[in-house]
């Protein structure tokens, strides 16, 4: 249940940052929210409910961003375990780390959609690279807006979290 | 092999998770798809969100332009109103001088084609024109700057009147309307002669001593003639209006309706002097003298 309650969390904020960006500079300002959740289930998630929970927020990117099917799903879960892996080498803490995290994320994300997509269409309609600063701004800002969303998504988890009885704390 | 599997799963979930979905995308890379029923639904649910989302943050802002930023507007109002009151009377005033200028300006043009006469400009500050009395303008210029009696008063439109009583500052003009107001003309047309003396009224004079026989029409213009030894020649003074042939007397009987509106005049000019080619000059008349 937990990472489907991620992915409906997810599809919220998809939902809400669309209407938050028509207001906030008509979409001229780039922002990438469910790289904070990617980045959420890679530090908090299992290994299967995560990755479970990750492939959904990727389809649910795919859904909202207009991506080829399969493209975001693809590397929300590859950003789970590059995440994953980097949590085993570095204890990320804080929110400022969260927000670090949250911003490559959204950068690694942006650019391999970049790559993947350039290298599987024609010519003529393959991104160019003068899309990487706008990746860039995207990942600065989704940085700076992540933190913000730390505390939902752990009272997600929390929801589902069993006391054990006789369990001291 | 089950139990490899079972071993693995983790790992094999994840792994079918990373490759299905790239497959999906290298199948559907070249030919985008439509949307599934699935896709439709998901799509279906977020809509009202970012409807009622949309909603909302438009609800708040139009609450916050509508009354929150409205605090103070009151006082605004007041202040932009108390501003668009001080700057309409100062547009009127500029509004003014612009006139005055331009009046200033044909004064001075009008001035500057008549080099032979020397001329003193003046302001009317004094205007009576009422049925009782002499009908007069009193201009801010007096003998103290060469002003004297029975001077001309012209604009540049035609004559005024005459100076009629000076002091050290200002001077009383007899305006041409008045009833002691006499002024020897020619029809500039056929440069008949004739005098044009006041009704007592601003709008109106009338004609007399033009004689019956002279070729004279409604219309025709009045200029001075340069025989009373007042007026230089050649100023306008009026048009003819209403001419009444006379089939019995000497002369015929006309209205004149003046050049000038005296009820109008603010800045005027003063001929101090000028040139008297040929003119029958009144033997009382000496300006020197009267200086």
């Amino acid at each position: 249940m937990k990472p489907l309650a991620h992915v409906a969390f997810a599809l919220l904020l998809a939902a809400v940052q669309a209407s938050l960006l028509r207001w906030l500079g008509g979409g001229a300002l780039p922002v990438a929210l469910l790289a904070a959740c990617l980045v959420h289930q890679g530090l908090h998630g299992g290994n299967v409910d995560g990755a479970v929970a990750s492939a959904g927020i990727g389809y649910v990117l795919d859904l909202v961003s207009g991506t080829p099917k399969g493209l975001m799903t693809f590397l929300a879960v590859a950003v789970f375990l590059l995440v994953r892996g980097a949590s085993v080498a570095v204890d990320v803490r804080g929110r400022a780390a969260f927000g670090l995290l949250s911003g490559a994320a959204a950068l690694a994300m942006a650019v391999g959609a970049l790559l993947l997509v350039r290298y599987t269409s024609p010519a003529e309609t393959a991104p160019g690279l003068r899309l990487v600063p706008r990746a860039l701004l995207e990942a600065v800002l989704t940085g700076l807006a992540a933190p913000a969303l730390a505390p939902a998504l752990r009272r997600i988890d929390g929801l589902f979290h069993r006391e054990e009885p006789g369990l001291l704390r | 092999m089950l139990a490899l599997l079972k071993r693995y799963r983790e790992l094999l979930l994840v792994a079918a998770l990373l490759v299905v979905p790239l497959g999906v995308f290298f199948a559907h890379a070249k030919k985008p798809t439509e949307r599934s029923g699935v896709d439709r639904a998901i799509v279906w649910f977020l809509t009202p969100v970012e409807r009622a989302l949309g909603w909302t943050v438009r609800s708040s802002l139009e609450g916050w332009r509508g009354y929150v930023a409205l605090r103070g507007s009151h006082d605004r109002a007041m202040e932009f109103s108390r501003r668009v009151n001080v700057l309409t009377l100062e547009n009127q005033q500029l509004l003014s001088e612009r006139e005055e200028a331009a009046r200033v300006r044909r004064l001075l043009a009008f001035a500057e084609t008549t080099p032979e006469r020397t001329h003193v400009g003046a302001r009317v500050i004094g205007v009576r024109l009422g049925p009782i009395g002499l009908q007069l303008l009193t201009l801010d210029r007096g003998a103290d700057d060469g002003v004297a009696r029975m001077m001309p008063v012209v604009v540049a439109d035609g004559v005024v009147g005459r100076v009629h009583a000076v002091t050290a500052r200002t001077a009383d003009v007899l305006v041409l309307t008045d009833r002691n107001s006499s002024i020897a003309v020619r029809v500039e047309r056929t440069r008949a002669r004739a005098n044009v003396r006041g009704l007592g009224k601003p709008d109106a004079a009338r004609l007399d001593y033009a004689l019956r026989a002279e070729d004279m029409m409604e219309g025709d213009r009045l200029v001075t003639a340069g025989t009373d030894g007042v007026f230089p020649r050649g100023l306008p003074v009026g048009k003819v209006t209403k001419l009444a042939p006379n089939p019995h007397g000497l002369f015929q009987d006309a209205l004149v309706s003046p050049a000038v509106d005296p009820t109008r005049v603010e800045e005027v000019l003063v001929v101090t002097r000028w040139e008297r080619t040929g003119e029958v000059q009144p033997a009382a008349y000496v300006p020197e003298a009267k200086k």
